[in-house]
């Protein structure tokens, strides 16, 4: 673990003949076009799925906020529930507060589901459960958090919004089947520092926007710490990763160390597991999740 | 030869796999841009079948001559137009081998057809894995003008659209599915390939959002000397009319030869290195 505390903004030395330059400014949106983009996205998938609407989960996180917002942007309000699934152990009533700020500004329904019971009957019914060993038991709180969601999901016949973000999609920063599982995920080729800039555009209220972002696995956890490095920083070698740059020429440009850049790629690199689905032995004539390469709908 | 002609933009929204409705839906374009006194009718690039459609292209394709170009043969018949529209199109000598293919009908029928030449595999296009490239440029004399035939990554060459106006097109027609990030480069490309050519350039683009690919519309038509005629709306299906004048093409050609300074021996030139790129 390693904790950064540099400041992007200032690049001390930029190369002669490097084509692109990281720096912050990499990373501005057209945030009108963008939010076109996604409420269009957003409006044309529950157009055609035939679905009556969408439910997300509303942890009063940047992330979900941002999303609910676009959601109900894009469909109304009346048609997107938040679901608010605090349990015990990392329960903060800043971030209920939070998440009833924004359903109430932008018109959505909301309902809470206390996940702490369901939990302690998986701590309990599990024989192997290890009370110390806190990325399992958290993990456990995610997929509990999905089950919820998809069970109002089939209930009321609508999708499951996610809201995954770019720079923890591409780390891996998140459970398998938990968090990330969802019908579709529209800020998820946004970088957190982008959401960020999008969620102001929206009016999300500022101190939503600036809480230190936590997936709420276990007390205190915070995404920046566990990641080892700021978002500002991590966008912008991602960004630089994406655009097949060299980790030497991305160390250079943003003055860090070789070896932050590599941990980060490799970290990348290894996580590919938990964004694909269902990789098997090849042994058909066409094999689902590889050769299989059907549209994702008809409509 | 009619000097001045009316065009009808169709940007469409197509419904994926499903070309019973595409083809209903190219029949209730036609029979509206009629009403706007259209000669000629442009569809999007695969605007038969949608642009996403993957493996079920193998399903989809059809020989040309087919059902699917007879429909539109008798759409085009029945309304006194000519249309363009896009179509995969499965070769009559082998059973899996599949071009992508922009077709242009006339109310005599079939008239050519054009097999796009370059295949965009990269970032999220996968042309190459289903389509065999064409390896013929066309351009074809038609009641309505010489119209060449072009489809949408065509735009970034501009040898495809010198090679059809030297075989005569002064009506350059581009079909096309280019989602949302490419629009700043068709914008430019569009207006380049109208000036450079001294030749009108007629781009219908695909509108709607396919697995997460948003279409952009914007279809538009340019004069010889860059100007935008005719513009559709982002995002939206819409379907615009505009006219063209073949003799604005003269003033334009006398002020800028670009076509009386063009250089046969750099080709000859080009040849040879793009051999050894």
């Amino acid at each position: 673990m390693f904790v950064l505390k540099y400041l992007p903004t200032t690049i001390k030395r930029e190369g002669v003949g490097v084509r692109l330059k990281l720096k912050t400014s990499v990373l501005d949106l057209d945030l009108p076009e963008t939010e076109r983009r996604i409420e269009r996205f957003i409006r044309d998938y529950i157009e055609n799925s035939g679905a009556k609407g969408i439910v997300l989960g509303l942890s009063g996180g940047i992330d979900s906020s941002t999303v609910a917002a676009l959601s109900a942007l894009a469909v109304g309000g009346r048609n997107v529930l938040g679901l608010m699934l605090p349990e015990k152990e990392t329960y903060n009533p800043k971030d209920i507060e939070h998440a009833k700020l924004v359903a109430e500004k932008f018109g959505l329904s909301t309902e809470l589901c206390d996940i702490t019971l369901v939990l302690e009957e998986f701590y309990k019914s599990i024989p192997v459960f290890d009370l110390s060993e806190k990325v399992g038991k958290g993990n456990i709180k995610a997929r509990t958090r999905m089950i919820f969601l998809y069970y109002y999901a089939n209930k009321f016949k609508v999708i499951v919004c996610g809201s995954s973000d770019k720079s923890e999609t591409m780390m891996g920063y998140f459970t398998k089947w938990g968090d990330v599982a969802a019908d579709i995920s529209p800020i998820m080729d946004l970088y957190k520092t982008q959401v960020r800039k999008l969620a102001q555009h929206l009016g999300i209220p500022r101190e939503i926007v600036t809480k230190p972002a936590t997936p709420a696995l276990w007390p205190n956890q915070l995404a920046e710490v566990e990641l080892g490095i700021e978002y500002e920083m991590l966008d912008l070698i991602l960004y630089g990763l994406e655009r097949f740059m060299k980790p030497e020429e991305i160390a250079r440009q943003l003055d860090v160390d070789k070896m932050i850049i590599e941990k980060v790629k490799n970290r990348w690199l290894s996580s590919e597991h938990k964004r694909r689905m269902l990789l098997t032995a090849k042994l058909g004539y066409r094999t689902v999740g590889m050769d299989f390469r059907l549209p994702r709908a008809s409509y | 030869m009619e000097e001045k002609i009316k065009i009808a933009l169709a940007q469409m929204c197509c419904k994926r796999e499903d070309k019973k409705e595409n083809t209903r839906r190219i029949e209730e374009i036609t029979i509206k841009a009629k009403e706007q006194a259209a000669d000629l009718v442009i569809f999007p690039e695969l605007s038969l079948t949608g642009y996403v459609v993957r493996d079920q292209l193998y399903e989809l394709a059809e020989t040309i001559p087919g059902p699917s170009t007879k429909r539109i043969e008798d759409v085009a018949e029945k309304n006194g137009v000519h249309i363009v529209f896009g179509m995969p199109e499965l070769s009559q000598k082998t059973q899996a081998t599949i071009f992508n293919t922009a077709v242009l009908v006339g109310p005599q029928g079939f008239i050519g057809k054009y097999r796009k030449m370059y295949l965009p595999t990269h970032s999220i296009f996968e042309e190459k894995r289903y389509f065999r490239p064409g390896y013929r440029a066309a351009a074809f004399d038609t009641a309505i003008g010489n119209i060449g035939l072009s489809i949408c990554y065509d735009l970034y060459f501009p040898e495809v659209y010198r090679l059809i106006r030297l075989k005569g097109a002064q009506l350059l027609v581009c079909i096309s599915a280019s989602p949302a990030v490419r629009r700043t480069y068709f914008e430019i490309l569009t207006l380049a390939r109208a000036v450079e050519n001294s030749a009108f350039l007629a781009y219908v683009n695909l509108v709607g959002v396919e697995d997460g690919l948003q279409f952009w519309g914007g279809s538009r038509l340019i004069g010889p000397n860059g100007k935008i005629l005719l513009k559709a709306k982002y995002d939206e299906e819409q379907l615009v009319t505009g006219e063209i004048d073949y003799g604005d093409i003269k003033p334009i050609e006398t002020f800028i030869p670009t076509l009386k300074d063009l250089r046969p021996e750099l080709f000859d030139e080009l040849k040879k290195h793009a051999e050894n790129l």
